[in-house]
């Protein structure tokens, strides 16, 4: 009787154990997700104060994966957790590092956008990296949604759309390249767009990991490397 | 114990009474009594679980209103049960109705409990936020709805304030949040979408802006062509007077139209870098020298913290001081004082603007910060002002996270404090 109440009580603080640490990760993308759309935002714009204010601001993410990955740390070691609630673990600690990745490249761009507010701008104001910045962030608020609601078929979307993002950012690169080669002047400015949109591909990229990592905790299978016809198989069983 | 009870005990006794009786006749008293009650008892049980079968299946029709013990016991057992239904559906309806009126609610509405998991939540959010009725009851709303602004405001015990941030699912849109709490730690979230207003408010900005803009180049021809005609010794008398007016007018259209354009420059850009520390020490002691060599100014005093240091646009911090300064003096006699204070009060700092002059009646006070609001307009157009400066003052604090808390008494002056929150301070004695 007395070693059933205790277990019940361990297994309670556990459990807040867990759902704390997926609120931190959570907090930690909502974070990462205001960076983003704030140096999107400063790109665009021209906000050169913002995209400051970004590139100032990244070091709260750098303190959050710092904590997560401490407080994954106790729970390893005093928990000892298996199956889900292990592989939430692992999961989690992979999930801060390409979150503390998509916060680098937040930073970058805000740097970036800074740069660019004081050159002249193209009469199109940036609308092509507009157009692959919003993508990028919506792909991060899906499979921030996705972490959140464990909702694997949602993190397959993601995953396909990363395709989609890579061809814009092909897109952008032969346009940027037309424009050197049109106008020498210009190569020093289009080369911080070129960043700026690689920079953009890669918080693609970042969002697609995550999203794998949602497929590998919710349903024990490693999709990475696998190309989309056998994960799509895998989402409908 | 009712009629009927009584009755059933009374019957019993009796039947129990004649198995003894019957068991008398033959010399075997107790084998009748146990023979009668054997038969009593078989008698409960076979009503029991008819009872109990009719109970199942529904089927009352063996038990029939009457006057035993089990048919009243039936009967009020139906009649409960009937009200038990009613009651049911009647409740079902009520609910159903209000669901579908707050489905109906332009408005988004989340009930949270005390740790922020989400009970229940009306259509509109989902069109607004993008949560799922079925799919997130009993996540934590900030799983869902992860802007750290929002984060904090429901996380944190002010409810008085509401925050906007963008839409998560529409593009351009801007959601209004509220946190209302009732009950015992239950808490509403309103969402409201403000893009609209938000719209017509930049519009107004900009038009602001651009109109200031544009009257400003032919006011520039103008004010040129009159700064000649006053500087010219050939003048007609008659007309030195008139031109002279006209310069000083034009001269104070271009004031209101440079406050005007700050203004909406400060009002559409966002929260004020923090990396940049000021000397406000430096900034108040260099702003006392600029306005002592004034004629009949008011005795200016400045009290400040040298270590204290403000992170923002020194510019615009400039200007706070600047123009309410100007104020205090345009306001306070000659004899009178005026104390620039700034210091550091639990973690944030206050900048203090303090003079001894007429006050203000306490119901302009909410006003102040109004664009050309004056409180006497004669009088404080011969003075000197435009109007716009304590409106430039709320809008350079806001980008600084400031607030401008206003004090006055009529005849013995008024206090103009902008408090500033701990994360705007370094250098404060409380750091050290």
């Amino acid at each position: 009787m007395e070693a059933s109440d205790l277990s019940g009580h361990i297994s309670r603080r556990f459990n807040k154990d867990i759902e704390g640490l997926r609120n931190m990760v959570l907090s930690m993308g909502g974070l990462v997700e205001s960076q983003l759309t704030h140096a999107i935002a400063a790109l665009v714009t021209g906000d050169s104060e913002l995209g400051l204010k970004v590139a100032n601001d990244d070091y709260k993410v750098n303190d959050l994966e710092v904590s997560i990955d401490e407080e994954c740390g106790r729970i390893l070691a005093m928990r000892a957790p298996a199956a889900g609630d292990l592989r939430l673990i692992v999961a989690v600690i992979k999930t801060i590092t390409d979150l503390e990745r998509i916060g680098d490249e937040a930073e970058k761009i805000g740097f970036l956008a800074s740069k660019l507010a004081a050159m002249d701008r193209p009469s199109d104001s940036y609308r092509e990296l507009k157009t692959l910045g919003t993508h990028v962030a919506h792909m991060v608020r899906d499979a921030m949604n996705a972490f959140a609601r464990l909702d694997v078929d949602e993190a397959f979307k993601v995953v396909r759309e990363d395709k989609e993002v890579d061809r814009e950012y092909e897109a952008i690169q032969r346009q940027c390249i037309t424009f050197m080669m049109e106008d020498p002047r210009e190569i020093k400015r289009v080369m911080n767009v070129t960043w700026a949109a690689r920079s953009l591909e890669r918080i693609g990229d970042h969002a697609k990991n995550i999203c794998e990592y949602v497929i590998y905790m919710a349903q024990g299978r490693d999709v990475r490397h696998t190309g989309i016809s056998d994960s799509s198989d895998i989402s409908s069983d | 114990m009712s009629e009927s009870a009584r009755k059933f005990v009374i019957n019993l006794v009796l039947f129990l009474l004649a198995g003894a009786g019957v068991g008398w006749l033959y010399g075997q008293t107790q084998w009748g009594l146990l023979t009668f009650a054997l038969v009593a008892l078989g008698w409960q049980v076979w009503q029991l679980l008819s009872f109990d079968r009719a109970l199942r299946t529904g089927n009352f029709d063996n038990f029939r209103v009457g006057e035993s013990l089990w048919a009243q016991l039936f009967s009020r057992f139906r009649f409960e049960h009937e009200r038990a239904v009613r009651r049911k559906a009647g409740y079902r309806r009520l609910l159903r109705e209000v669901r579908k009126s707050t489905d109906a609610m332009p408005d988004g509405a989340v009930i949270l409990d005390a740790n922020n998991e989400i009970v229940s939540c009306n259509r509109a959010v989902g069109e607004l936020a993008g949560l799922k009725r079925k799919k997130d009851k009993g996540q934590r709303i900030d799983n869902i709805l992860r802007n750290p602004e929002l984060v904090a405001l429901v996380n944190g015990g002010d409810f008085e304030r509401s925050v906007e941030i963008p839409s998560p699912v529409q593009d351009g849109h801007w959601l209004n949040c509220r946190v209302v709490p009732y009950g015992a730690d239950q808490k509403l979230l309103i969402i409201r979408d403000v893009t609209d207003r938000l719209r017509l408010a930049k519009m107004r900005r900009d038009f602001v802006a651009n109109a200031s803009h544009e009257l400003r180049s032919p006011l520039t021809v103008i004010s040129g062509y009159v700064d000649s005609l006053a500087d010219d010794d050939e003048l007609p008398s008659q007309w030195v007077k008139p031109v002279q007016q006209m310069r000083s007018q034009s001269q104070r259209m271009n004031q209101i139209l440079r406050e005007l354009m700050e203004l909406s420059r400060l009002e559409s850009s966002g929260v004020a870098a923090n990396d940049n520390a000021i000397d406000v020490a430096q900034l108040l002691s260099d702003a006392k020298n600029t306005f002592d060599g004034q004629a009949d100014g008011a005795n200016i005093i400045v009290e400040a913290e040298p270590r204290l240091k403000l992170l923002g646009n020194q510019a615009e911090i400039e200007s706070v001081v600047v123009n309410l300064l100007s104020n205090a003096l345009r306001h306070t006699p000659p004899d009178g004082q005026i104390c620039l204070r700034w210091q550091s009060d639990d973690g944030a700092a206050i900048l203090s603007v303090k003079d001894t002059g007429d006050g203000i009646q306490p119901e302009h006070i909410p006003h102040l910060t109004e664009r050309f609001f004056r409180v006497d307009r004669g009088r404080s157009r011969d003075a000197g002002g435009v109007g716009l400066g304590l409106a430039i003052v709320k809008h350079a604090l806001l980008r600084h996270e400031a607030t401008l808390e206003i004090s006055s008494e009529p005849g013995n002056g008024s206090e103009f404090r902008c408090v500033f929150p701990a994360n705007r301070v370094t250098g404060s004695s409380a750091d050290l």
